[in-house]
């Protein structure tokens, strides 16, 4: 192999660091789809991280005197059975999913829950899958097996037992997305780094006699980061739907934490009695920021293989 | 293909038998605690250490796997010593029994110190037999060391008179002699302790547990009706459990709890009442912090104000007789316990609530009772203390009597026999060692009793022959409503199943044959929506939209007794979710399969042929089409499952998934590991086969 004459064309300068991260962003301006996603979410962020100026009430604060009421003046969105600002403990509801992630009764760690679940699952998935296809052999093989044998378990299944048997918190909401999240983000590292390993630039650093560590981790994982980081971002989205499904389920946050997928499951009660609020506010929300998360995703992805 | 199909199958049994594994073991090793589940979380620890007996949960681990995998009825059998076998009565309920040698069906119960007999008649009644004869003797050595032990006891027993107690130890003494002899056989050792142990008999009073059981009575009673001493309890099972474990109902009825006794010193003390009152409405918003701060003072102001009644009460639920009556002493004695208004406000009702049950333990003593909190009421303060006086007397005769008895009853020599008991356990049975156990007595809870069997075997066939035990939450095997769930989430899918499939994948080729068009835009975007939003959302909105706004649909799946298919406008909005949320998914792949077909070569090439646009496209580029689409569906599968389960709770419909919701919320141990297994055959055996279909779909697999 012509090592020599491949790697060193006469290429154009490189283009300053700034130029390039305009590039990047721009691409996100070319899709229509893409913009209109990056609105929604970005309201969302906005509104978590802005959420103790933008209401005046506390998500817990109770008004025995406005309970279940549709949207008024003193409440935007309505109130709750308890009498609780709807608006308010939506957006509360955003910063626990976005911003913070509440480790503590008064500890929290800045990251919301469902971001901490996906980081969690890309350490742990992307150092299986980097073993897996950069090391092969027998690690692969017990590699592969063990998360086959996962994404055979319903996911639903491991939810509930993962929560039940752990107790709801939002650490444990965090551990549960993780470990659903593993397996898909493994394969995906795994594939590409079957791919990368067959560059020159690792041959390179297999013959400077590098640590296959810092093969993994230095020379492939920087090198597959665009589809590992799209793929984030959709599975943030899973993770916002996930954790609305578990607070549905009874199985997120404990009260009375603003946890969406818990309003709704405790809204629902009252909707054939007549106050329809406090259910569809919150469905609303997640379905809005999920839909958002997706459209930003995939006219990113559009739009990243045109240009390729 | 047939060595492939095997490997397949095998392989899919491994993991079935490590799914099993692991939820087994992360739902055993979970924290929390099913016994307070089930009985609420007022259990003493007896109640719990009976139950957990009861249902087997106290057996190490790998022993309850092969026991739920395999069965128990062949253990207890050679325990027995005669086989056991499950029969069907008339009713439907699956009932265990001993087979004696002729064929019959025999089971046994404990009816004071008697044994009894139940053979079944063929016609399916039952006759009652005294079976005493089958009483054995433990084990003389084990039982030497026993009352060696007791022996030492009895010595600082100080509940006991002097005299009763040196009464006590003579016959004892005796009974160790005779155990201490060798080589004696079952029916030596049976008449040679006929003596003494009929002189223990006649010290035993045969009242003395029903007197127990009404003082226990009247202790549960005085904390149960009076809501003084709930709202201590409140705030003490505030603290004790864990804030995971305590659902929305158990907050509502606390707050309810704290509520009444706020109402109860609304006349008395306005400040402790509105004290409660705050506490009561934190407690229904669920703020613990803010609920035992407000409860942690006003718990102090309780006990101070319920002071030796409440000490009574305790003292009598911890079956210590003697200090209930030093309790009652003080309440005579000014000098200890001033009967300021307050105290003069509540007493009465306290002691009024138990005088009933105190009947059953003494008459003479519910009489006193009764004539203090009538001078109470009265004001005549001096009456009050002199009746309580002598209703501490009368106790201390009961707690004598009660005392002597169970002193009696445990000299002498224990009884043991395993058998077969009414409610599906192969139990020993011991007599004479006053251990107290809890039973679930169908209609009435949970009881106590004196003698009960010291050890079980719940008896189950085991899953390998289709017996996941019986729930805990039901007390009903599994596997009956395990089935009629699982058939109606399977109406559940097949409609919204037979809906979809069609529907996608027609639009998913509209979507594929116009890509790039404002169509195929609209049919992408509007199918990435719905398949993103969750599925509880998605049924919100439809519910408010069909069954809330419209009036067109019931919101709610409400089937009784009847099967779905019966009333199928309540299937109508749980089908449209699914189908939404499946519709968007599939209609994606087949748009995306359909795009690639399209570009490929053989495709130019049929159109350059000059054949025209609609046979290229059905004869050549859908069948390519569908394949993708096809496998992923299966492989999809997965998904679909929790999409299910969502929308079972979202419209309340019973299915599999919020069976298994419900199980896992309350650690039905059974009822989650059975419908686990159901749950991961469904996902591993559907891409078993989406294997198989794509094995014969693409032959480049099958020859590989």
């Amino acid at each position: 192999m012509t090592v020599s004459e491949q790697t060193m064309p006469k290429a154009a300068p490189r283009p300053s660091r700034l130029r390039r991260l305009w590039e990047g962003i721009s691409i996100i301006f070319a899709s229509k789809v893409a913009v209109v996603g990056l609105i929604i979410v970005l309201f969302w962020v906005f509104a978590a991280i802005f959420a103790p100026l933008l209401t005046p009430y506390t998500p817990t604060e109770q008004d025995y005197v406005a309970q279940n009421e549709g949207p008024s003046g003193a409440h935007p969105l309505g109130t709750d059975d308890l009498g609780r600002d709807i608006w308010s403990r939506l957006i509360y509801g955003a910063r626990v999913v976005l911003v913070i992630l509440p480790i503590g009764e008064d500890f929290w760690i800045p990251g919301g829950t469902a971001i901490w679940g996906v980081i969690l699952g890309l350490l742990v998935g992307s150092t299986l899958g980097l073993m897996g296809g950069y090391l092969g052999g027998w690690v692969d093989e017990v590699v592969m097996r063990l998360l086959d044998a996962m994404m055979a378990f319903p996911v639903i299944l491991l939810y509930m037992i993962i929560i039940a048997a752990v107790g709801a918190s939002a650490t444990n909401v965090v551990l549960a997305i993780a470990i659903v999240g593993t397996p898909g983000i493994a394969r995906l590292v795994r594939s590409l780094a079957l791919d990368i390993r067959t560059r020159d630039y690792i041959r390179a650093a297999e013959l400077r006699g590098e640590n296959p560590w810092y093969i993994m981790f230095v020379e492939i994982l920087p090198n597959a980061r665009g589809p590992i980081m799209i793929d984030a971002m959709l599975r943030v989205g899973y993770a916002i739907f996930a954790m609305g499904t578990l607070g549905f389920l009874g199985l997120g946050l404990p009260p009375p934490s603003p946890d969406w997928g818990s309003m709704v499951a405790k809204g629902r009660q009252y909707i054939l009695s007549g106050s329809p609020w406090a259910a569809l506010w919150p469905s609303v929300a997640i379905a809005s920021l999920v839909v958002g998360l997706n459209l930003f995703a995939d006219g990113l992805r559009e739009e990243s293989l045109r240009y390729q | 293909m047939a060595k492939f199909i095997v490997r397949r199958l095998l392989l899919m049994l491994l993991t079935m038998v490590i799914v099993s594994i692991a939820v087994f073991v992360i739902t055993e090793a979970a924290p929390g605690n099913v016994a307070r589940n089930v009985l609420g979380i007022h259990i003493t620890p007896e109640q719990e250490a009976s139950f957990l007996a009861q249902t087997g949960l106290d057996k190490p681990m790998p022993e309850r796997y092969l026991s739920w995998l395999v069965g128990t009825d062949w253990r207890a059998a050679s325990k027995v010593g005669m086989p056991v076998r499950q029969i069907t009565t008339e009713d439907g309920f699956k009932e265990w029994w001993a087979v004696e040698e002729d064929g019959t069906l025999i089971q046994w119960k404990l009816e004071g110190e008697d044994l009894i007999a139940r053979r079944r008649q063929p016609d399916g009644s039952v006759e009652e037999t005294v079976d005493n004869g089958r009483w054995r003797v433990k084990d003389p050595t084990v039982e030497m060391e026993r009352l060696e032990a007791y022996r030492a006891q009895l010595l600082e027993n100080t509940q006991l008179t002097e005299v009763d107690r040196q009464a006590i130890l003579q016959q004892l003494d005796r009974t160790l002699e005779i155990l201490r002899g060798e080589d004696q056989t079952q029916a030596d050792l049976l008449a040679a302790l006929a003596e003494p142990e009929g002189a223990l008999e006649e010290m035993i009073d045969p009242e003395a547990s029903r007197k127990k059981d009404a003082l226990q009575e009247a202790a549960d009673d005085l904390f149960k009706k009076d809501e003084l001493l709930q709202a201590i309890a409140v705030y003490q099972e505030l603290t004790e459990t864990p804030a995971g474990d305590l659902k929305t109902s158990d907050f509502q009825s606390m707050s309810r709890r704290v509520k009444k006794a706020a109402d109860k010193l609304e006349g008395v003390n306005p400040t402790l009442a509105n004290q409660l009152l705050e506490a009561s409405e934190s407690l229904k918003a669920e703020d613990i912090p803010a609920a035992k701060e407000t409860l942690s003072s006003a718990a102090e102001a309780l006990s101070d104000l319920t002071g030796a009644v409440g000490d009574f009460a305790d003292t009598l639920q911890a079956r210590d007789y003697q200090g209930a009556a030093a309790a009652l002493r003080n309440l005579s004695d000014p000098a200890k316990t001033p009967l300021d208004t307050a105290r003069l406000a509540i007493m009465p009702d306290q002691f009024k609530k138990i005088r009933k049950t105190l009947k059953d333990a003494s008459p003479e003593m519910s009489e006193e009772v009764k004539q203090a909190y009538e001078s109470l009421e009265a004001g005549n303060t001096e009456a009050a203390r002199g009746a309580f006086a002598r209703a501490a007397d009368f106790l201390d005769e009961t707690a004598q009597s009660i005392a002597r008895s169970d002193a009696a009853s445990q000299a002498r020599v224990a009884r043991t026999f395993w058998g077969v008991d009414t409610q599906n356990h192969a139990v020993r049975w011991e007599k004479g060692t006053g251990k107290i156990v809890w039973q679930l007595i169908p209609g009435s809870g949970w009881m106590a009793f004196t003698g009960g069997p010291a050890e079980y075997i719940p008896l189950q066939k085991g899953l390998l022959r289709g017996d996941p035990g019986v729930s805990l939450r039901t007390g009903r095997p599994v596997a009956d409503l395990l089935f009629t769930r699982l058939r109606n989430s399977l109406v559940l899918a097949g409609i919204a199943f037979v809906i979809v499939m069609p529907l996608a994948l027609v639009l998913g080729l509209i979507a594929g044959l116009n890509e790039g068009k404002p169509l195929d835009r609209a049919l992408s975007i509007g199918g990435m929506m719905f398949s993103v939003t969750p599925e509880f959302a998605t049924g919100i909105f439809l519910i408010l939209i069909f069954a809330f706004w419209l009036k067109l649909v019931p919101g709610a799946t409400v089937f009784g007794e009847k099967a779905p298919w019966e009333r199928p406008d309540m299937l109508i909005l749980p089908v449209l979710t699914l189908t939404l949320i499946e519709l968007g998914y599939v209609l994606r792949i087949t748009r995306a399969s359909m795009v690639d077909v399209m570009k490929a070569p053989y495709i130019r090439t049929a159109f350059l042929k000059g054949l025209p646009y609609w046979r290229v496209v059905f004869k050549h580029a859908v069948r390519n089409a569908l394949m993708a689409p096809i496998t992923v569906i299966m492989l999809h599968v997965n998904w679909l499952l929790g999409g299910i389960v969502v929308v079972e709770v979202i419209f309340g419909y019973p299915g599999l998934g919020s069976y298994l919701l419900e199980s896992a919320l309350f650690k039905d141990f059974n009822a989650i590991e059975g419908g686990a297994i159901i749950l991961v055959a469904v996902a591993v055996g559907t891409q078993l086969l989406a294997d198989i279909v794509y094995t014969f779909l693409n032959p480049r697999i099958r020859y590989a």
